[in-house]
């Protein structure tokens, strides 16, 4: 494990400017969400969580997947530098490393049944991932249901500890352990810097509400499709979709034209489940016409159908969609009411 | 038991609703939660507060109208800013007015989260109390005690109205109308920039629209069945969270609030990216007041502004 002084930050985000395109947490009117950023001063890392996720680095909202006129067909080019990623949380890499199985299919797929996104693949390949523990969780995180904590490592290249006076710095990955390597003002951490971790992560879990056992709630879906728990899970949902445009795990998305016939671009963009047009047919039929038929399918993909593909949840704990929900639908309460429903 | 549990209980026990729609405490210290209430022995959950921002008066509308059908009388929690809603419903023909059971409350003002977060810093509020004309929160090694009026949504700092003034019953004192002498203040400092200004300014916010359309959803005028930005053949408008697209939304709709927001707010405190939605509508409800002296939800007999036509109303625009 290596540690530099907290004053070294921006000499340690410039040496990685060198050889990628440096993303980070910075502000956006009066919120946050993660940019390119070109120097230091850009960074604004006073929230735990950013407003908005880090999908849009390699998912963006917006995304132009070829333009077309009278000369022929032009796709973006790839990026110059790979990527590099300042100030997410573990939460966060986690979600980017979930929706890299879905666009890269890494899952254990039959290679001919596999598709690979080239948007993503072009954008994700050879990136950095760099987490920074949480030392004050908040009330709305949840990452200690899915097995993870605020010291979680799990799918981070790079992983960061802000201590007192250093940053403690972890190379999880060979590509994280080399970058670490090649920094001359990294030094390796003693036995001291070991304790306060210890009690940094300490002092960190006991701000974390103990976790819920969600063992059974795959199973519990399973079985509940057309139960009337929906009606009373639903009924205030309002539609709107910002909690699947917050979550860090939702990735529906949208294809649409854009232009003439002479010229005009081909633009992928988020979607969300929760909208009434999402589902609806040319026919004018809409087979999930009313809001609970909606509120179960963002519960069901996340915590059952995506469990059936993936082997895990599709939700990371971070809370977001907690703390943005105009009609406080809570998903904590959603499940806690799920796995007390008796059938 | 409150008063206001009390009443729902009795409106339930004897029929005269069969749903009752308020507020309940919810998951986080600064928020409260819509509850639909059906059994009398559930009137208990019922709580008014600070942080009941929702205007639960577009249960009443859009896809929910389901939620009239099923039911023979509703009775709903209003503020002054719901009950406007309702009598706007009303008027508009959204919504029988014997089909509603009002029951109002007298409001203070409801909290802004943005607001709290600025005074707090950024520290997460765990605890928060009301203590007289102060707010005290509380959070991990930290204590604030503000007036409550600095934390006050906008809306209700320009409210005039915080008295359901259309009710069936009222549970607590009314405040009566309030006194407000620089209500469109926030317009008026708006106009006084340059058209470049108010241009970048727009620009600038409606660019970090991310298109979710929690401000429509919440929104109790906006009630039609299909929106027009979710028409797409022929489709009105670019689908991408685009900021030529997001200005079209957002103005589309602020002219489709004219002489119908009641400046409730929900709007604002649901927007996840925290814009500027009210600017523009209180643009356009001053405007509605200044050439039609009209404010949306106050007189249940009146026709709407803009379905109606008279004489003599201002015809600046035409003649010159």
């Amino acid at each position: 494990m290596y540690k530099f002084k907290i004053v070294y930050l921006p000499e340690f985000l410039e040496y990685l400017q060198e050889k990628y395109t440096l993303w980070a947490p910075a502000k956006s009117g009066t919120e946050t969400e993660f940019k390119v950023i070109s120097s230091f001063a850009e960074i604004d890392q006073s929230r735990l969580n950013t407003t908005l996720n880090p999908k849009e680095i390699f998912f963006p909202r917006r995304e132009v997947l070829f333009s077309y006129d009278e000369n022929g067909i032009k796709t973006p080019p790839p990026p110059e530098k790979p990527v590099a990623v300042w100030g997410l949380r573990t939460c966060d890499t986690r979600s980017i490393r979930m929706l890299d199985e879905v666009f890269s299919n890494a899952h254990q797929m039959p290679e001919k049944e596999m598709f690979k996104d080239p948007y993503w693949i072009n954008k994700y390949a050879d990136s950095l991932l760099i987490s920074q523990a949480c030392r004050q969780p908040l009330s709305t995180c949840f990452c200690n249901w899915f097995n993870s904590g605020p010291f979680d490592e799990t799918g981070s290249d790079i992983f960061v500890i802000k201590g007192e006076v250093n940053y403690y710095l972890k190379g999880i990955s060979d590509k994280g352990q080399e970058v670490l390597a090649g920094f001359a003002k990294a030094e390796q951490t003693d036995e001291k810097d070991a304790a306060e971790i210890k009690d940094l992560q300490a002092a960190a879990e006991s701000y974390m509400s103990p976790a819920l056992d969600i063992s059974d709630l795959k199973s519990k879906l399973d079985k509940i499709w057309d139960d009337p728990l929906w009606e009373e899970i639903g009924a205030k949902c309002i539609n709107c979709g910002a909690c699947a445009y917050i979550c860090p795990t939702c990735h529906c998305f949208d294809v649409s034209d854009e232009g003439k016939a002479g010229k005009g671009k081909r633009v992928r963009l988020w979607d969300a489940c929760m909208f009434q047009l999402f589902t609806k047919e040319a026919s004018g039929h809409n087979p999930r016409s009313n809001s609970l038929n909606r509120v179960r399918q963002r519960v069901m993909h996340k915590y059952n159908y995506f469990v059936d593909n993936y082997q895990k949840f599709l939700c990371t704990g971070c809370g977001r969609c907690v703390s943005v929900c105009p009609v406080n639908m809570d998903i904590r309460e959603i499940i806690k009411k799920i796995l007390a429903h008796e059938i | 038991m409150t008063e206001l549990q009390n009443k729902i209980r009795e409106l339930l026990e004897d029929h005269t609703v069969d749903l009752v729609i308020g507020w309940e405490n919810g998951s986080l210290p600064l928020v409260s939660s819509p509850v639909f209430i059906k059994k009398a022995e559930d009137a208990g959950k019922v709580n008014f507060d600070v942080t009941c921002r929702n205007n639960l008066t577009t249960y009443l509308t859009k896809d929910r109208r389901q939620l009239g059908k099923d039911y023979q009388k509703i009775g709903i929690v209003v503020k002054g800013c719901d009950a406007r809603s309702v009598v706007l419903y009303v008027t508009e023909n959204q919504v029988k007015r014997e089909k509603v059971f009002l029951i109002g409350v007298p409001c203070q003002g409801v909290l802004e989260k943005k607001k709290i977060f600025d005074i707090c810093e950024g520290r997460e509020v765990l605890e928060k109390r009301v203590e007289g004309e102060n707010i005290i929160f509380k959070g991990h090694a930290f204590e604030i005690k503000v007036p409550f009026n600095d934390v006050l949504s906008d809306s209700c700092l320009g409210c005039r109205y915080p008295d359901a003034r259309e009710f069936d019953a009222f549970i607590g004192t009314p405040r009566g109308e309030l006194e407000k002498k620089d209500e469109f203040k926030v317009v008026d400092d708006f106009e006084k920039k340059t058209p470049e200004e108010r241009w970048a300014y727009i620009k600038d916010e409606y660019s970090r629209c991310i298109r979710c359309y929690a401000c429509r959803n919440v929104c109790p005028s906006c009630y039609c069945n299909e929106c027009f930005v979710d028409h797409n053949d022929p489709q009105w408008i670019g689908k991408t969270p685009e900021v030529t697209d997001n200005i079209i939304f957002h103005l589309i709709r602020n002219l489709h609030l004219a002489g119908r927001c009641v400046d409730c707010g929900a709007c604002v405190s649901a927007c996840p990216v925290n814009l500027d939605l009210r600017i523009m509508n209180k643009k356009v409800e001053k405007e509605m007041k200044d050439r039609f002296n009209y404010t949306a939800g106050l007189d249940i007999n009146e026709k709407p502004a803009m379905a109606t036509y008279c004489e003599n109303e201002k015809q600046d625009f035409i003649m010159g």
